[in-house]
Order: structure tokens, then sequence, then C-alpha cells
């Protein structure tokens, strides 16, 4: 029986992953990768990785569906979407996937199985509870403070595509809604039950499923649509407190890295005794970061274009 | 009762076949958008059948996904506002909605 709901399960995502890249349609292809998320998120859950599946949920779900469908509404409306797609296949692009596919699965079974750390052992010297929380912040910090980095810099990457006269201009398009209307009380009444949420995954996430990441993209997603419901006003790229909630995290993560070494104890190597407070301070500044980030990429950079028009 | 469980999970991913089916064929992109959202409901109950079978803890997904699968939704009607910021309602009051269905052949073509 349970065989059954596994192969079910497997049938679907790899009908929802063939119809997102064959057929015509770019927005069907849209519809179907944001089905496809939720799928994945399901399949994930089933596999028992908890934290993968929440991720996966947030992320797939929430911001990739708006990101995307916000981009195929702009390619409409600069008749982008209008050229008809390449006919035939592409060769060099399928030659290209079809080799990465392959030298992976030689990858695959030509490495030698790794010795698996034994990180139940391991887990009381940490801190945390949670085994994947521990192997973040505490046994692969260095990773990611790494991708707290890399946010940093996609937003930067994002930011650079503003025009000149747009710099000081407010964050993202000029979203506008009817005061009273359906939008905007969705935008009042989600964002309370997402920062509770929120703050709950982040704190729980210690000892139990959630964490920094899952719990930013939550306050990042209900944090988007009460700015798309023109509840909350976009910030300027020059506000100092945003340019600040955008790197405490990496910065305190840094900092603590730096302070770990500076007592002796190696860079980013916490000591048994204070890892619990420390890894729960990187956290909470990670989360502060990472939700910023993560609604101001999908907002995009500051575009007055609408305005002037 | 894990037997009964499994049945419920594999009837409800039927269903979300169903609604896949008509992302598949639209006609509209509202339809495909609508699907999308069955998808998103399908998807809770489908983590909650799976936290009853396998462990409570996953709620909070069923949880997040409930929680954010209208997202998606919110970011449809804006796309399809002339210049993609916009509120249907503000063009259209709730009350003239039903008249838009004559005129509101244009966007069949998805």
């Amino acid at each position: 029986m349970s065989l059954a709901l596994d192969l079910a399960l497997c049938a679907l995502i790899l009908g929802v992953a063939l119809a997102t890249v064959a057929g015509g349609g770019v927005f069907r292809a849209v519809i179907f990768f944001i089905t496809y998320g939720l799928f994945l998120a399901i399949g994930w859950a089933r596999l028992g990785a908890f934290d993968v599946a929440l991720a996966e949920a947030a992320i797939g779900a929430g911001l990739t569906g708006v990101l995307l469908l916000a981009a195929h509404a702009r390619l409409r409306r600069m008749q982008a979407g209008d050229a008809p797609p390449p006919a035939g296949l592409n060769l060099p692009a399928a030659l290209a996937g079809a080799g990465m596919a392959l030298a992976l699965g030689w990858a695959w079974f030509a490495l030698p199985v790794p010795a698996t750390p034994d990180i139940a052992s391991a887990l009381p010297r940490s801190g945390v509870g949670n085994p994947v929380t521990a192997v973040l912040l505490n046994f692969r910090a260095w990773d990611t403070l790494l991708e707290s980095i890399v946010l940093l810099a996609a937003l930067l990457g994002v930011w650079i595509l503003a025009r000149d006269g747009d710099w000081n201009a407010p964050l993202g398009p000029r979203y506008h809604a009817l005061s009273g209307g359906v939008l905007v009380n969705f935008g009042r009444f989600l964002p309370p039950i997402g920062l509770c949420f929120g703050v709950y995954l982040v704190w729980a996430g210690a000892d139990y499923i959630g964490g920094a990441f899952q719990g930013g993209t939550v306050l990042a997603a209900v944090g988007l649509v009460a700015l798309m419901a023109n509840v909350v006003r976009p910030p300027r790229v020059s506000y100092a407190l945003l340019r600040a909630a955008v790197v405490i995290g990496p910065a305190v993560f840094l900092l603590a890295g730096l302070l770990a070494a500076g007592f002796g104890a190696g860079f980013l190597t916490l000591p048994p005794a204070l890892a619990k407070s420390v890894i729960l301070v990187i956290e909470a500044a990670l989360t502060i970061s990472i939700a910023v980030t993560l609604a101001l990429l999908v907002i995009g950079p500051p575009d007055d274009a609408g305005r002037s028009s | 009762m894990t037997v009964w469980l499994h049945i419920v999970a594999l009837g409800l991913l039927a269903s979300l076949g169903g609604a896949l089916w008509r992302v598949w064929r639209g006609p509209s992109q509202a339809d495909r958008m609508m699907a999308a959202q069955l998808v998103g409901t399908g998807g809770v109950g489908v983590l909650i059948v799976l936290a009853a079978l396998q462990d409570w803890g996953l709620l909070v997904v069923a949880l997040a996904l409930a929680l954010l699968a209208a997202l998606a939704a919110v970011g449809f009607i804006k796309a399809q506002t002339p210049d993609g910021a916009g509120d249907p309602e503000e063009t259209a009051p709730p009350s003239g909605w039903q008249n838009r269905r004559a005129t509101g052949q244009a966007d069949k073509r998805a």
C-alpha cells in the first residue's frame, strides 16, 4: 500500500516535470512549475526530510510563483512573449543537459561511498536538537556563512539593473490597489499570521522542524503580500535601516566566527557550552537578512517607469 | 487504519491529477491558476494525511503550504493588470464582475 502511494507520487512528479518542459505556452509552463514545487514538497515529506519539505513549500509555492508570474507579465507587456518558440529540438542544449546528467550519474557510481559522519553522537556538542540546524549552523557553518553572503550578492546584482534616474525611487514597481478591496484586506489579514508562524519556525528550528531559512522565507512571503497590496510602502535603497537589515545576518555570523577564533577555539568553532545561545543569536540575525533580501529580490530593482509614463 | 490512510492519500493524489489535467487543458489563464490553487489545497490535505501516517511534525509543512499557496494567486491578479502592479478591482468593481465574462475572452490565449 505504501509502495502504491510512493509510485503514484513519483508518477505525478515526473508527469508534472515533463508537462513543464513539453508543449507550448510560457504561462502553462509557469503554472506547472508552481505545482511542481508543491509535489516536490510532498515528495520530500514522504522521504522524511521535513526541513527540506518546509523550505520547498515556502520557496516553491510562495516566492518563485510570484517571481515567475511577474516575469511572464513583464514579457507580455514588452510583447516579447509573442515571438514563436524556436521550432524543433535545441540540439546543443539537449546534448549539454544529457551530458551533465550522464556525468553526474557516472560520478554517483564511480566515487567511493563516503563514510557517513555520526551526527547522532556529535549532536549533544552542537547545542541544538535538530540535526539539520546543527549541521547548518555549527558543523558546516562555513557553508551557511558563504550562502548568506551569496544572497547579499544576488540582491546587489538585482539592484545593479536599476536605471540611474530610478536609483532613489522606492524599490520595485509602484504597486497600487483598491482601498478596502479584497487584495488590501488580504494584505492586512495574512501578514500577522505569517509573522507569528515565521518567528515560531525560527525558534522551533533549534530543536524541531524549521530554521532561519524557512522562517525567513515565510516572513518574506507575507511581507511581499503586504507590499503588493500596498499596505506597506516599499523602502528606498538609500534607507539606512534597510541596508542594516540586509547585512546584519552575514555580519553577526562573521563576528561570531571571528570571536570564536579570538578565544582560541578556531574560526566558526562554537564552544559547546555557549553553542545554543550563539546559534540562536546568529539565526535571529540571519532571519532578518534572509526575509528582507528574499522579499526585495522578488520585487526587483527600483522601477519608476510605471509612474512617469 | 494505516491502510485507510494510504487509500485516502491515494485518493487525494488522484484528485490532484485531475487538477493537473485542468492546468494542461486550460483554456483560460484563470482556469490554469485556479487548478494550481486546487493543487495547493489538495497538497495540504495530502501532507495532513502523511502527518498521520509518518510524523505529526509534518503539520508544520502543511501549515506553511496553507499559508503561502494563495500567494501565487496574488501574483497572478497583479500580473493581469495593465501595468502589472495594480488590482483588477480598481478597473472593474465586484458588482460588475459577472459582466466581464462576455468581454473577458481575450485572455483565452494562454
